[in-house]
């Protein structure tokens, strides 16, 4: 008898167990975020030609993606492996790509920085994050990156929040 | 009379009670996302050669806001306070100047923070821009990117989530204090 109270006390829960489940969902299901951010000194109009340095975890070639896009917006770009400094480029751009599985892999963060050929100060870094629901093609978080480094002023330049 | 929510509510629970139910949740997902706390990033001891009487003003840039699904971050405002305070505990300038008005600027931006998920040990990494410049025009007297790092144990907390918290403030604290070493090197 205490087995069917407990399971018809159950069925009643179930409404506000799915409510309170979708309240703590919701704060994480679709999120963009958007940054971009270039340290004090630093002028990209300067720099025109880039060494993409492919990072070793990247098994999905978004190296050729930073490398097209560069070259896309009028930029010299060659890529390869990580060298001794210095470089012989403008700046060198290194790049973090975070992958997550829902019905199919989809990127969900990619943090590109440029960083000084002779000394490896960071001089501008710019990171996307998309959720499933707002996911986008690596080619379009990877121009999404690039385009809010080289509009970024000096100062933090910060957009998006949660859908 | 029952109202139009009641016959999906079980029989003792109230719409006040879901409504607290509710807020309960909502707090619980802030406490979770546990931010990296100022009065923990400000080093105890400073290894500085010498002090300054210049005054500065102080902006951090490359963090931000912890939400439950991505706990212990460093935010640019805790970051900033750990930074002033360190700076006037340490005397490293004559005074910390709000806005406009100081000799000297001090820019540190956080390009890279590593936070490892799970572990009985946490290490978290950091790395961050150094930049100081003159306020009058702009130049560049001193640039330098400092990493550090700090390890939590399972003794430092037994939550993973506050060991971890402990871990990134840590970082910074290390962060700071190398940080503040080097300017206290400069000649200005």
């Amino acid at each position: 008898m205490k087995i069917i109270v407990s399971l018809s006390m159950f069925k009643k829960l179930i409404p506000t167990l799915l409510l309170l489940g979708a309240l703590l969902l919701a704060s994480g299901c679709a999120i963009n975020r958007a940054t971009a951010l270039q340290t004090p000194g630093t002028d990209l109009s300067k720099v025109k030609v880039f060494y993409v340095v492919k990072s070793p975890e990247d098994n999905r070639e978004v190296d050729k993606l930073i490398k097209d896009q560069l070259g896309k917006m009028g930029f010299t770009a060659t890529s390869g492996p990580e060298m001794p400094p210095p470089y012989k480029a403008d700046a060198v751009v290194i790049y973090k790509d975070k992958w997550m599985w829902d019905i199919t892999m989809y990127m969900l963060e990619l943090t590109i920085t440029f960083k000084n050929p002779t000394n490896n100060f960071p001089m501008a870094r710019g990171n996307s994050f998309h959720t499933s629901l707002t996911r986008k093609s690596p080619a379009e978080m990877v121009e999404e990156v690039l385009t809010n480094i080289f509009n970024s002023s000096k100062q933090v330049s910060t957009k998006g929040g949660t859908q | 009379m029952n109202r139009p929510t009641q016959k999906y509510l079980p029989c003792n629970l109230s719409l006040s009670l879901l409504l607290f139910l509710c807020a309960f949740v909502a707090l619980l997902a802030g406490c979770a996302a546990s931010p990296a706390k100022q009065e923990g990033m400000i080093p105890a001891t400073f290894e500085t050669v010498g002090k300054h009487s210049k005054t500065v003003s102080v902006s951090v840039q490359g963090g931000r806001e912890s939400k439950l699904s991505d706990p212990n971050q460093i935010s640019n405002e805790a970051f900033t306070q750990a930074l002033v305070d360190s700076i006037t505990k340490s005397q490293m300038f004559s005074s910390v100047i709000q806005g406009k008005g100081a000799d000297y600027l001090l820019t540190v931006t956080l390009f890279d923070l590593k936070q490892p998920s799970f572990g009985l040990t946490y290490t978290v990494k950091m790395e961050a821009g150094w930049t100081l410049q003159r306020a009058d025009n702009g130049t560049v007297v001193w640039q330098e990117s400092i990493k550090s790092e700090h390890t939590a144990t399972f003794s430092d907390a037994f939550v993973a989530l506050t060991r971890r918290r402990l871990a990134t403030e840590g970082a910074v604290r290390d962060n700071i204090a190398k940080g503040l070493a080097k300017i206290s090197q400069l000649k200005l």
